[in-house]
């Protein structure tokens, strides 16, 4: 009777790993990080998280702007711990999806794999390894075939990765990737900037303002812990900066036009973003020296 | 008995969890062929696996609703696949707080798109909703991708 009460219990637990909603103990070495006292509900976190756009973008953008690809752009391999603790895992994982992403778009496959090893062995770490199918991610990278198959199934890992840390009570470590993903791809934009000066980019980092916002809304959930709160103080040495950039607003009526067969909506409202010469030196300095003291810690 | 009952359990035990791989694997491969479908031109950047319930009589349709940050000057691709056994047709619609800014179906002209681009000029924080047509209950997939230059 001993034995059926046993089988019929480990049933239930079979059952509950399916739905993916439990919560799960992160065994990792390191700092355990406690959620803690949310002073934003998880649905309005949900949301913002939503709101941090993909590091495809920024590469994106760097690249139409015609800058070559320079590894001086990525994080250095070298310094990535995957025994770390789990504050500065999920931190790093972060930082190379963006370098992931960046490659992605400059298709340097032969790099990326590189970085898809040091990924996946963090997301093993981070007990997130099965939305990362490492395998079919090198051999598209090392075969260089299917770059748009490479980029898909990178992002959708990611999102995976990321969505999966919120549905089991991880929050934190999630708010620490996106984090991640936002300080590296600012860096890239930030980094460019200093050697090609170009309006566009410098407008599109400064409306990174209202993104930092979201993110250090979300981190402050977090604040009692100690590396939190260092991580916190960091990035509002860049908000100081931040909140001396306007940004307006010209309103209008959206348009559709059609572009090649296809229905094509134009917005008319537009952005206005102002920013210093002075302002964005000072951007581009604390967030070169912030990237590398988060990466170092 | 017992050892029967074992034999059970191991083999609903193994059922249960290889439909579970099985519908993960399933999901993967619609959202990949749906995210094809969006063009040659694109580079996928998020997907909205819905699934909704049909309307109680009486009441406003079930809705799935999203936001997401889009940036100015870059030109985004909404593209939506219906599940194959759905009983509605899904619509999707992109909203600037309270302002409709596209949508894959226009009721007054009857004009459905699977895919519409949109051209952002303004960085925020956008809504996506995702309805099915007259409440029905249904699945789909919503693909959101950026249109290379």
């Amino acid at each position: 009777m001993k034995k059926f009460s046993v089988y019929i219990l480990l049933v239930f637990l079979l059952l509950a790993s399916c739905t993916g909603r439990v919560k799960e103990d992160l065994n990792v070495p390191g700092s355990e990080l406690a959620p803690g006292d949310l002073k934003i509900s998880e649905q309005a976190m949900n949301e913002i998280v939503e709101n941090i756009s993909s590091p495809i973008e920024m590469a994106a953008l760097v690249k139409e702007l015609g800058v070559p690809f320079s590894s001086r752009y990525l994080s250095n391999l070298d310094n990535i711990d995957s025994h770390a603790s789990s504050f500065k895992m999920a931190y790093t994982l972060g930082v190379l999806g963006a370098d992931l992403g960046y490659l992605n778009v400059y298709e340097k496959t032969g790099t990326s794999v590189n970085y898809l090893a040091s990924i996946s062995r963090i997301a093993d770490g981070l007990k997130i390894n099965q939305f990362f199918d490492f395998n079919t991610m090198k051999r598209l990278a090392t075969s260089s075939s299917d770059i748009d198959s490479l980029m898909y199934l990178s992002l959708h890992s990611f999102n995976q990765m990321d969505g999966h840390l919120r549905i089991t009570n991880r929050s934190n470590l999630s708010a620490l990737m996106i984090t991640g993903v936002w300080v590296e791809g600012m860096y890239l934009a930030t980094q460019v900037a200093k050697e090609k000066s170009d309006t566009s980019l410098a407008q599109y980092i400064g409306e990174q303002k209202v993104i930092l916002n979201d993110i250090l809304l979300i981190l402050k959930n977090y604040q009692r812990d100690a590396q939190f709160s260092g991580l916190i103080k960091d990035l509002e040495l860049i908000k100081i900066e931040f909140d001396q950039v306007k940004i307006s607003y010209i309103m209008g009526e959206p348009k559709a036009v059609e572009q090649d067969g296809m229905l094509m909506i134009v917005q008319q409202e537009r952005s206005i973003v102002e920013i210093s010469q002075e302002v964005l030196g000072k951007i581009i300095e604390i967030t070169e020296r912030i990237r590398n003291k988060q990466l170092m810690v | 008995m017992l050892k029967n009952f074992k034999l059970y359990i191991l083999i609903f035990s193994g059922i249960i969890f290889f439909q579970g791989y099985v519908f993960s694997q399933e999901m993967d491969g619609k959202v990949q062929q749906c995210a094809l479908s969006a063009g040659n031109d694109v580079t996928y950047l998020k997907d909205f696996v819905v699934n909704l319930a049909a309307a109680p009589p009486n009441q406003k349709p079930p809705t799935f609703k999203t936001s997401l940050a889009l940036r100015k000057g870059v030109i985004y691709r909404f593209s939506l696949c219906n599940g194959e056994s759905s009983e509605g047709e899904a619509v999707l619609r992109l909203y600037d707080q309270a302002n409709l800014l596209l949508s894959t179906y226009y009721p007054e002209t009857g004009k459905e798109y699977k895919s519409i681009s949109f051209a952002c000029q303004k960085s925020a924080a956008y809504t996506i909703v995702i309805s099915f047509k007259e409440g029905k209950k249904g699945d789909a997939i919503g693909i959101l991708s950026y249109v290379k230059k």
